[in-house]
């Protein structure tokens, strides 16, 4: 897959790369964003506002020297978030690489099962709600930084540093290389994206993406390379809920799998209204009788009574005849193997 | 943020609403009706249930408007929530037209496209086939996804990357609920 095998590649070379510590930071921005409910700025190294290029490279370069905080925060005159924005960098990580993974798919779903119930049906209703909305707030600073860093990226930074002053020693040995680095980089404003809710995210249109060393400079493919970066970390999150999708590489099967999916819960969906149309036959609807007995008792008893059990997997063996029943052997069959290689898994 | 089952349980009392107004209209419906309706009013509820902030949702409940035979009951969706919460709903379901627009784009983007393609292929010759027939895979299961997705047709990739997330964590809220309530109900059936 593309995007890997340019990762890799961008971590052999990536020794003396200033984006590294970028990535890191905005990524470990990222989540800190996610951990936290109120919507932090989207306060990057490089985002900066409306200056051009050049006014950007001087302050960038004048301030190689400073304190990390103070250069950040003149770098971010433009919003005034220093505490958070302290904050934000004494709780981004610097990954290794082997881990970063790891540790990324671990915070999400430790944030999704942190409001879930706590068994494995809970677990998948866990995971379904709050990626979903914490999805929401990190998009809509995503769509403000474009760069999403790679967490491999930052793994061939040379110091393995301790979690917590990882990110202020990586500045100060950013600003350092990128005194020496005056010309490498173009620094360039991204795009913005379409759909940027900008009433919600109150700055910040502009992103300065910085080339790697031995890539494009192109305008054209900076962008690019944001757009994919951006793409390929919603994917892994895709990836993440769709079970036994993890252990596929390459997008082709991973938008396969994502597809047999997506048709999955349809057709569960369908056979199920089917089912329930069969159900009611002697009664025309009557599901008054059901649920006027106490609309809220009958919900509540619904869900811890039933949610432990593991009865879901029991209605999809039980499933699977009367689908054939139903519907086309062919496909459905191919799509009850998967489906029931991916429940066992 | 959306707990997992204050989604599902808006959605149930959202689907109970919406299958009520089925009920009121006191037509006699064969199986496969019924089935529809049924299906149909789980949908919209579901689109209902979320947020407001996603097409798929939109799209859902606009088509769903637009014929007049669940027209009523995608109303009386609507109104309930904005009943029971006093929040805005009906306004996060605004009738837009999003399909006519996109279309346009769409076609329009197309030419773009094309004309890029080519120059990019000229500029980068020595990239392998293989990254070319490994493209055009992942252009064809996009395609793929954007038919299943509701109202993909109109999103680029990164949007619909999102959109099928959020679309398939409903998905599975819905076939939960929809399989506790069959079970109970076969139950109370057999009873």
């Amino acid at each position: 897959m593309d995007p890997i095998g340019g990762n890799e590649v961008r971590s052999m070379n990536g020794a003396k790369d200033v984006e590294f510590g970028v990535e890191a930071y905005q990524f470990g921005e990222e989540l800190h964003s996610l951990m936290s409910g109120p919507p932090v700025t989207g306060n990057s190294f490089t985002a900066l506002l409306d200056l051009p290029a050049n006014q950007a490279m001087e302050l960038l370069h004048s301030q190689a020297v400073d304190d990390s905080p103070s250069e950040l925060r003149l770098k971010g005159h433009c919003v005034s978030h220093q505490s958070p924005y302290n904050h934000t960098l004494n709780w981004a990580p610097a990954f290794p690489s082997n881990t970063a993974l790891i540790e990324r798919s671990s915070k999400y779903s430790i944030f999704a099962a942190a409001d879930a119930t706590v068994d494995r049906v809970g677990g998948g209703g866990g995971g379904q709600g709050s990626p979903d909305s914490s999805s929401m707030p990190s998009n809509s600073r995503a769509n403000v930084m474009k760069v999403k860093s790679e967490p491999a990226d930052s793994g061939s930074n040379p110091n393995s540093l301790p979690h917590a002053s990882g990110p202020t020693i990586n500045e100060k040995q950013m600003n350092r290389k990128e005194s020496g680095k005056k010309g490498k980089g173009s620094s360039k404003r991204g795009k913005t994206t379409a759909n940027d809710n900008s009433e919600e995210v109150e700055k910040l249109p502009y992103v300065h993406v910085r080339a790697r060393r031995g890539q494009a400079t192109d305008s054209h493919s900076l962008a690019e390379r944001a757009r994919r970066e951006k793409i390929n970390v919603r994917l892994k999150l895709l990836q993440e809920l769709v079970p036994g999708c993890n252990k596929i590489s390459g997008m082709a099967l991973v938008l396969d799998e994502i597809i047999n999916h997506v048709q999955f819960l349809q057709r569960q969906v369908e056979f199920l209204s089917m089912r329930l149309a069969a159900v009611n036959s002697p009664m025309e609807f009557n599901v008054d009788s059901l649920f006027s007995a106490g609309n809220g008792s009958v919900t509540d008893s619904i869900f811890p009574s039933v949610m432990p059990l593991t009865w879901p997997e029991v209605q999809m063996n039980s499933d699977r005849q009367q689908w054939q029943f139903d519907y086309d052997k062919s496909a459905n069959s191919a799509l009850f193997h998967s489906s029931q290689r991916k429940m066992e898994l | 943020m959306r707990s997992p089952s204050s989604l599902k349980k808006e959605f149930l009392t959202k689907w109970v609403v919406g299958l009520r107004a089925w009920s009121s209209s006191s037509k006699e419906m064969g199986l496969l009706e019924r089935k529809k309706a049924i299906k149909l009013s789980a949908d919209v509820a579901m689109a209902a249930a979320t947020n407001g902030t996603t097409i798929w949702s939109h799209t859902l409940i606009n088509n769903a408007s637009k014929d007049p035979n669940s027209k009523h009951m995608v109303q009386s969706i609507l109104t309930s929530a904005r009943a029971r919460d006093q929040s805005n709903e009906p306004s996060k379901f605004p009738l837009l037209s999003p399909p006519t627009r996109c279309a346009r784009n769409r076609v329009r983007s197309k030419k773009v496209l094309r004309k890029a393609r080519i120059n990019y292929i000229q500029r980068c010759s020595r990239r392998s086939a293989a990254s070319l027939i490994a493209k055009t895979l992942v252009k064809k299961r996009t395609q793929v996804l954007k038919g299943l997705v509701p109202g993909g047709e109109c999103m680029d990739e990164s949007c619909l990357i999102k959109e099928t997330l959020d679309y398939m964590i409903s998905l599975r809220a819905q076939v939960l609920i929809m399989q506790h309530i069959a079970k109970v109900m076969e139950l109370f059936n057999s009873k």
